[in-house]
Parts: C-alpha cells; structure tokens; sequence
C-alpha cells in the first residue's frame, strides 16, 4: 500500500467513523433530555469559579466587616491534580488483577486446594469419563489467563457426584449438598452495597436458567425483592442488580452433568442479614 | 458411599412426594465486601479542538482522571489502572463498547464518555456507565459548561456513577471551606480557605489578618458563617463566596460563637456569652431578632440542626462535664444523650438523620465518632492522638475532620484534615498547601 493509498483508507475510515459516531450519538444524546450545567448552575457559580482563576482581591466588605482582603501575594495554591488527594490506588497491582473476574481468585488459596482436589477427583475418575471439571482443570492449567476462566472446581460438587448413581432420583441429602455447591460458587461473588441504611431489611430473588456446561443462559430473571420501600428505590435496583452480576460473574458453575434436571432452572434468594 | 436402607427409603419417599420439577431454591446469605473493579478510560474526543483549558483529548483524559479519583477515593471501587486495558473507547464506540475486552481486564463497570467542543466556546462532557457482565447501559448524563469548569462535569458524572451503583446519593460535586493556618505557636495566621472536595481549585478567602474559626456553610452553599476575632473582639459574621463580603450578624457587646445554619438557610444558632453564662440563641437573619434556647448555667455551645429542622443536638456542661444534649428546635424537651466514658464535644447531625458525629475526648485522646439521635449505637471511628471537628458528607457516608500532631514549646502540631468512611476503614488525608483545621463540607453544588 503506498503512502496515498494509506492515507486515502484512513480517511475513508475517519469519515465512516465520523458518521457513525455523529449518527449514533446524536440519537443517543438527544434520546433523553441532558441536564446541562450552565442552566442548572446559578450565575454565582460561575462568578466564584471566575474568581478562584483570577487572584484578585475580593471586592471592598461593608462598613461592618473586618478591613480583609485577600493579598495579591497570597500563595497561590496548585490548584490541580497536584493539590488532588493521592490517585488513591487502594491495592496494587496484584496478579488477582489480572485474570478474568473470578472472585474465588481470592483469596488465592482456597482455591488452588480445590483445584487440586478437583484434578485429584478427575484422575480417580477415569479418563474415558466426560467430566466438565477435570475439563475445566484442564482450562485452568492452559489458560491461567483465559478471557473468562472457568470458576470454582468445587469438591463438594464433586463428591456429590460421586455419591449419587447415574439417573437416579435427587434425595434430600443430594438436593442439600447441590444447594451448597451452588451456594459456596454462588456467595464469593457477591458483592452488596451494605452502605444503604435499610439494606439489612432487603433481600432478592432471581430465577436461573442453565446449559449443561454449566453456563448461565442469558440474563437472571428478577422474580421477586422484600424490604423496598418508596425511599429505598434507588437502593433496591442497585441491590438487585449486585444479586444479578454476582451470578453472572460466576458462570460458569461447576455442577455435576448427570443431575443437570435438577439444576438446569433454580432460584436463589439472597439476603445479606448475616453480613452486617 | 452406601445409603442406610431406612434413609434410602426416606429419600424414595420423598421424592415421591416432592414434584419431579420442583424448582431448586438456594439461599445465598453471605457474599464478600470488596471494592468493585471499575474501568475508566479516556473520554473520547469527537475532534481536536482547542479550548481554554486545553484540547478536548486532553480534557477527555483529565475528566477520566478526575471520576476515577473520585470513585477510588470511596474505598468502594478499584479503579483499574488504565495500562492494563486491551483497548481504547474511540468515539464511536462510546455508545456500544466492546464488553469482552472489558471482561478481560476484570471490570465488573464502565465508564466511557466525550467531550466535545461546542460553537458557542463550552464543551459538552457525556458520561455512560455500563454492567459488563449483563452489557446494559445504567445511565448516562451530559453536562455543558465553561471549559475552565471541566472538573465539576467530571465530577457530576462520577456522583452519578456512584449513585447508579450504591443507591446513594453522591457527594464529589461539593466543596470544602477550612482555616488554613501557618507560623509559629504565639503567631498562628488563620485564613479562611475553599476548595473542591478532591483539594482542587484552592483559594483563600481572607488574608489572615484576623484570626478565624469554624467556617460553616449555609444551604445554598454561597454563604460562609464564621467566628472573626476582628478589632479583638471575637464575633460571628457571614461571608459571601460570591462577593468577598462580609458581614457581622449581630452587633452586640457580647462574645458570640459557634454558628451554624438552619436546614433552610433563613436564621442561625449560635452561641453568646453573657455574664459568664454562654447559651445557645437561633438568630433569624433577616429580622436580626435574637431567641434565646438554653437557659442553664454552664456553657452550652456547638449546636446543630437535624436535617428536618425540628430538632437541634448541642454539648453542654451542665451536669459537671461537657456531654451532648438533643432538644427541640424550640429549647424545649432538653435531653442527654451521651453516656459513655469521656467528654463529648462538637456533636454534628447527618445529613442523613440518622446519625451524629462527635468528638469525644477521654484517655488521653480526641477520636471521632458517630452516634444515633437517641444516644445509641455508639462507635468510634478514629483513633489517633487529636481527632476533632467532625462535618459530614453531602450523602452522609464520610466525616471530614482535622488531626493535629503533638505540639512542642514554640511550635504548633501540624494540622492535617482527614476524612473517614462510616465503617471507619477508609481513612484517608486531604492535603492542603498549609496546615488545615475546622473544615465544613458543602452541599451538593447544584
């Protein structure tokens, strides 16, 4: 490709963008209604702004103020980043950092024991065996860095699948430990906003529905939510919303193939009383 | 594993009883309190243009800067730094960001935005905030201003993130006023001083001429309420941020201290000394008419209103030691509150309601604290040698306060002004260009 060429296709290129770009956010900014500054801010906002950028005394106090002025020579102050709190940065940079947005990463610990378990359990297992966890140790031992990097080998789902003959029917105690395999995946990727002051009194439902492979299929319906009130509305969609992402973080979930019946739909209720 | 053949007998039972679908239900009760990983790339310019405060990629970037300084400085989110991101938002893409490569970096939201120049010399600065994980949009604002007031779109666009994800309101669009002081012990100059509530756009207000102290804002924050020691005499006066003027409030041959405003900006309390007994007296402003509240001997001082305006809390030292007493905003039903070890002074309602900060002081120390209206559910937040002065964020989350270092013979102790979240985990200093004391947090501008 010679210079012109090039030069011609990024042109091209530009204009394309430049159009779609005017195109799509013209209809996106316009779409609502923007509140603007310069209406919302009374006039003596600006004024003060005026002021602070131009090191003037202020003008003359009446009789009754103090004789104050602000001297010419006051030191003028960096205003900017310089004078801006520290770029808090609350942790450094840490491999957790870097991988998919696996919660169970850390801590780190917990984990690797279950990876290996999970590669353990996968060895006993057999090799001939279609098993999604040796499958995602695998993944985990290729892809360290993967996009999305398979959650949470869980050796209670594997002992669960283990205990539980092929086909056979969910007794109680199978159904106990499906809970709490779903529910230790499910926790370390919660994250509520505990600030609100009315969160101890909120919890939320979802419905789930998944593949086979353990993914979650689509987005979690929000079936139900307790504890909001005309006040709290605002709170509760950002609640219901941390239940949703929590879920989507986590997928895929590690459960045992054979039972997939009894997971391919359920519902979670998460309520945070305990964490406060 | 084999079954007991009386529980295998149970479980046929059960799943007899039990419909073949019945839905799994899973309670999930606890999850982790980390704070959210947050993307925040540079704004994206719709052209280069200049303008005043530089070309809109610079300011594309600077906004950037300013919103993730603001969410990191929560404690609530993890700013990713912006080295690891696979990729950049070019305009056209600030609508429709490509997620996976967010999803990569281990954001859990992001913020993409613009800034454009307009004809008419201001700029418009968009801001859009996505879920990565379910690819929604949560909200977006756009903000026209002055180039030269960049920042507080920056800062708008930061509150509403912060909004969209907690459920409370924000609080990065407000400013803080302060008595920045300098010099030796004997010659201390104390200057009232203003700046964003991130240490930008710091200014001076009076040349220290006259010593002053604890600055309060009025509602509609273009008002300063103050205690001057002018001509000697320690008084209360009003100061307009917009004209530089100043005003005594009441001219009176008394030693009057201590203001703060009404929740509706029109009157005052403060307090006034007469004749060795200091009480509490709300001033309406406009008809400069004086009603006294507290009657007892003692001092009763440092009052505050409740948001609602019903109620007033204040520290007195009527029953032998300085102890914080809630009342009506009337005087009447005088009651205390405070019964824990120590002295407790400086008492400050939340703008919330549901709170009052505190200084407390015992063992040798001054730490900040919170209670509720009723006296219970004390905690505190801080501890360290000298902590005083508390003054709550807009929202109520975050008290601002000073902390002053052991002083020597001639020197004072450095004085630094600190801010604590309500779980009193993240602390973090607000540097000043000289020592800083007695700040007062804004409202939210408008």
């Amino acid at each position: 490709m010679t210079m012109t060429e090039g030069r011609a296709m990024m042109l091209a290129g530009g204009a394309h963008l430049a159009l779609l770009a005017g195109l799509s956010l013209s209809w996106s900014m316009t779409a609502k209604t923007l509140p603007q500054v310069v209406e919302a801010v009374p006039v003596e906002i600006v004024e003060i702004s005026d002021m602070a950028r131009v090191t003037e005394p202020p003008k003359p106090s009446m009789e009754a103020a103090p004789q104050e002025t602000v001297e010419a020579t006051a030191p003028t102050p960096a205003p900017d980043e310089a004078a801006a709190p520290p770029a808090p940065k609350p942790a450094p940079k840490t491999a957790s950092d870097m991988p998919a947005p696996n919660a169970k990463a850390e801590p780190p610990k917990p984990a690797d024991k279950a990876k290996d378990k999970a590669a353990d359990a996968a060895k006993k297992a057999g090799p001939q065996r279609l098993d999604s966890q040796q499958l995602a140790s695998l993944l985990d031992k290729k892809l360290p860095k993967a996009e999305r990097k398979p959650l949470n080998t869980s050796a209670l789902a594997t002992s669960l699948e283990k205990s539980i003959p092929r086909g056979a029917q969910l007794d109680a105690r199978a159904t106990a430990t499906l809970e709490q395999a779903i529910r230790s995946q499910v926790a370390p990727c919660w994250n509520p906003p505990i600030g609100g002051a009315e969160v101890g009194r909120m919890t939320v439902q979802l419905r789930i529905q998944m593949a086979k492979d353990g993914r979650v299929l689509g987005t979690p319906q929000i079936i139900g939510q307790t504890g909001v009130t005309a006040a709290n509305s605002t709170f509760a969609k950002a609640f219901a919303e941390s239940a949703r992402r929590a879920v989507l973080r986590c997928s895929p979930l590690t459960l045992p193939p054979d039972l997939y019946d009894a997971w391919k739909l359920f519902e979670l209720n998460f309520d945070p009383r305990q964490m406060l | 594993m084999r079954f007991h053949p009386i529980l295998a007998l149970f479980a046929a039972l059960l799943s007899l009883a039990a419909p073949a679908h019945a839905v799994l239900r899973v309670d999930i009760n606890t999850g982790i309190q980390q704070p959210m990983p947050i993307a925040v790339p540079a704004f994206a310019a719709q052209a280069v243009a200049q303008t005043p405060a530089g070309s809109t990629t610079d300011l594309g970037r600077q906004v950037a800067e300013v919103i993730s300084n603001d969410l990191a400085s929560t404690g609530l989110f993890r700013v990713i730094d912006p080295a690891a991101f696979t990729t950049t938002v070019a305009f056209g893409d600030v609508g429709q960001p490509q997620f996976p490569n967010w999803r990569t970096v281990a954001a859990q939201a992001l913020i993409t935005g613009f800034v454009t120049a307009n004809g008419d010399g201001t700029v418009t600065v968009g801001c859009y905030l996505y879920d990565v994980f379910s690819e929604e949009e949560l909200t977006r604002q756009g903000f026209t201003t002055q180039p030269q007031f960049w920042r507080r779109a920056a800062h708008k666009c930061a509150d509403a993130v912060y909004a969209r994800l907690t459920g409370e309101t924000g609080y990065f669009d407000s400013r803080i006023v302060y008595v920045s002081e300098t010099g030796p012990k004997t010659a201390r100059i104390k200057r009232l001083a203003i700046m964003d509530q991130d240490g930008a756009n710091h200014r001076f207000l009076t040349n220290g001429q006259s010593l002053v102290l604890t600055p309060r804002f009025a509602p509609n924050q273009q008002t300063i309420a103050y205690m001057s020691f002018a001509g000697n005499r320690p008084r209360v006066y009003v100061y307009n941020i917009g004209t530089g003027r100043q005003e005594l409030v009441l001219d009176a041959p008394n030693m009057t201290f201590a203001p703060r405003f009404a929740p509706d900006g029109a009157s005052l309390v403060i307090s006034m000394a007469v004749g060795g007994n200091t009480d509490v007296y709300r001033l309406d402003l406009s008809s400069r008419r004086l009603t006294r509240l507290t009657t007892s001997p003692g001092i009763d001082t440092a009052a505050s209103y409740s948001p609602d305006g019903s109620k007033i809390v204040f520290e007195s030292d009527r029953g032998g030691s300085q102890q914080i007493y809630v009342m009506n905003a009337d005087g009447s039903n005088q009651q205390r509150i405070s019964f824990g070890d120590g002295r407790y002074a400086t008492p400050v309602w939340s703008p919330r309601g549901d709170l009052i900060a505190f200084t407390r002081i015992g063992g040798g120390k001054f730490q900040i604290g919170v209670m509720r209206p009723d006296g219970g559910g004390e905690r505190l937040l801080t501890d360290s040698w000298q902590d005083e002065g508390p003054t709550w964020s807009p929202n109520g989350r975050v008290i601002m306060f000073f902390r002053t270092g052991q002083s020597s013979r001639t020197a004072s102790g450095r004085a630094d002004l600190w801010s604590v979240d309500l779980t009193g985990v993240n602390l973090r200093p607000l540097r000043t260009p000289l020592d800083g004391s007695d700040p007062a947090w804004s409202p939210l501008l408008p």
